[in-house]
């Protein structure tokens, strides 16, 4: 039996308190946007009245708007919103680069297309589906692999190097937007809503059945991102030193990936391929929160569930009663934020 | 000879072209071994295939009498210690931070951050004199700190085997020396086997035990510093003509490179 002790230093310990104390705030934030999210529409509802009715209270009407047209809406945005930044927060610590995110290594785009391809083969003439929805992530879990596979092969034997990664999974995703809108011009018509969910990624027209079968996919996922967390911060290092602490480097590597890919799945599979999430909010944690691993994550999740929920309250309040896809917002904000990026960047981690 | 590592008949190749090619060496436990030749020789390559980062073509390592090829990841990174050959961290992780990455292979699920671990930093860090930089950030440090605290980290590893892999290499001449007397005195006062890459043929004579000479992948000679400092020897190694004296201050065979006597720079002399 060992002797337990602190495991952290008074000093390291401090940073650590911190930094959860900003995921405290942040969560706030998010719980506020949230009822906001839901207050808002055709009619306000007070964010009091929000909590009452989410208790049980509420006259029929009411209890329709709220927790069967708004609420899964918002659900949806923070859960996948969520997703996307855990997936980009692995995938930046991985690659020790933060211009990794699901979107730039063409996991977004490999898992539309798979959603895309699935409910082309899969819907009858109504536009309904003829299987289970619970198919539908797996469809984008097969997707995403796809895509990052291709990009892993493409790199070949430099698949340690960053840069190439990134250029070749900006070249998969490209691909892949590109078949995706094939699809969407001379496969079966779908109603537009539905296409500019998958060419943008959209928030709208989510129902609980969707929301549930993203949620008990994300806290399985949750479950192996934790058991990844341990071993992440190895990967601060350069290669050599990383394995040289006994990480076997190119396993975890894959299984990293593998990961995000889930969690990128599980995202685009009802809210489509929502850009740039991945990129921000894991790189925003990782400025408010610094390096302590778990709080960072936690901190991404929130983060990218503010700016889901946030975007598509934008569109709600810009553009209402169309609807107009939420993703066009993040990916607004979220060019430019990537151009700043690869300017800011000069030769760091090349 | 107390073996702490066996390397038998090893070829190590990139794709085509062979790095290291039929080497067999035994390491002493409990000394340094400084492994020189000029570049491209394969001893850095040999280095990190001691610690398994290389696959082996042809050829077996073993750790005492076990193959390393057996081990698990942990396990050798419980024997074995590498200091990278140019390592990197991130700028804003701290000193302690990276110290206490040595203790990664000590960690499993079922064995939580122990007393045992915390006095191993204290230990890395006060023997290599960081432990009053302990909270700041490694952007903040200087070059010769900051190898300081990679020692630290390699360290805190707890390995009875230290490989380091030119670590003078960026340092200036005093801290060259302070980097060196540093890993001499952990071989010396904790008794740790050290394996040394080094590009300076003066520094390999004076630090270490014994001595091996590398060219074109292959090892050409091994052995005390004073047998393998002959001028005849090193002009065959290092394609320079050179005459040797002893060193006045620490009684150690001194090179003084007279010129180079390959034709092309940085080539092998033709013989």
């Amino acid at each position: 039996m060992s002797v337990v002790a602190p495991r952290l230093s008074p000093a390291l310990a401090r940073v650590n308190r911190r930094a959860w104390i900003f995921v405290a705030i942040i969560a706030v934030v998010t719980v506020v946007l949230a009822l906001c999210g839901i207050g808002f529409g055709s009619t306000w509802i007070d964010p009091r009245r929000i909590v009452e009715i989410l208790m049980g209270e509420g006259t029929r009407g009411e209890r329709v708007v709220v927790l069967q047209l708004r609420a899964p809406r918002v659900a949806i945005a923070a859960l996948a919103g969520g997703a996307m930044a855990v997936s980009g927060y692995l995938l930046q610590k991985v690659t020790r680069n933060e211009l990794a995110s699901p979107g730039v290594l063409g996991v977004i785009g490999g898992a539309g297309l798979g959603v895309v391809i699935f409910l082309a083969l899969l819907s009858d003439e109504s536009n309904s589906l003829v299987t289970s929805i619970v198919w539908q992530p797996v469809a984008a879990m097969i997707g995403a692999s796809l895509a990052i596979a291709a990009v892993f092969l493409l790199s070949g034997q430099q698949a340690s190097s960053a840069v190439r990664l990134l250029l070749f999974g900006i070249a998969v995703g490209a691909v892949c937007k590109a078949a995706t809108l094939i699809l969407m011009i001379v496969g079966p018509i779908y109603r537009t809503t539905q296409a500019s969910r998958w060419l943008a990624g959209a928030v709208n027209e989510i129902n609980w059945g969707e929301v549930q079968v993203v949620a008990i996919g994300l806290a399985i996922a949750m479950v192996g991102v934790v058991a990844v967390a341990r071993r992440l911060p190895p990967t601060d290092l350069d290669e050599v030193s990383a394995r040289g602490l006994g990480l076997n480097l190119p396993v975890f590597r894959i299984l990293v990936f593998a990961l995000a890919s889930a969690l990128t799945a599980l995202a685009v599979a009802f809210a489509g391929g929502v850009g740039f999430i991945g990129l921000m909010a894991p790189h925003l944690a990782r400025l408010i929160i610094g390096r302590p691993v778990l709080a960072g994550i936690a901190a991404s999740f929130l983060l990218g569930a503010i700016m889901l929920i946030g975007a598509d309250l934008i569109v709600r309040v810009l553009f209402a009663p169309t609807e107009v896809p939420a993703g066009t917002v993040t990916a607004v904000i979220g060019t430019p934020y990537f151009l700043y990026l690869v300017l800011r960047r000069g030769s760091t981690n090349g | 000879m107390d073996k702490a590592i066996s390397v038998q008949a090893l070829t190590i190749a990139y794709g085509a072209a062979t790095a290291v090619s039929a080497v067999d060496l035994d390491i002493a436990r409990g000394k340094v071994t400084v492994l020189a030749g000029p570049n491209g020789c394969g001893k850095s390559t040999l280095l990190r295939a001691i610690r398994r980062l290389h696959q082996p073509k042809s050829g077996e390592i073993r750790l005492g009498d076990l193959p390393i090829s057996g081990l698990k990841e942990k396990e050798l990174a419980r024997h074995i210690g590498l200091l990278a050959q140019s390592p990197s961290a991130p700028d804003d992780m701290s000193v302690e931070e990276l110290v206490r990455l040595g203790r990664y292979p000590h960690q499993t699920m079922l064995q939580p951050w122990s007393a045992a671990d915390s006095d191993a930093i204290q230990a890395a860090m006060f023997g290599t004199g960081v432990s009053h930089l302990a909270e700041r950030r490694l952007g903040s440090l200087s070059g010769g700190q900051l190898q300081r605290v990679w020692i630290a980290m390699v360290l805190a590893q707890e390995t009875d085997i230290i490989c380091l892999d030119e670590p003078v290499n960026h340092l200036d001449m005093a801290h060259q020396i302070d980097c060196l007397d540093l890993v001499s005195r952990l071989n010396r006062e904790h008794g740790r086997t050290v394996v040394l890459v080094l590009h300076d043929l003066n520094l390999a004579a004076r630090y270490a035990d014994r001595l091996v000479f590398m060219k074109e992948g292959g090892l050409v000679a091994d052995g005390a510093p004073a047998e393998l400092m002959q001028e005849a020897l090193i002009e065959n190694v290092f394609g320079i003509s050179c005459r040797v004296i002893e060193d006045p201050v620490h009684q150690r065979p001194l090179c003084i490179p007279i010129r180079n006597s390959s034709p092309r720079f940085g080539t092998a002399p033709q013989v």
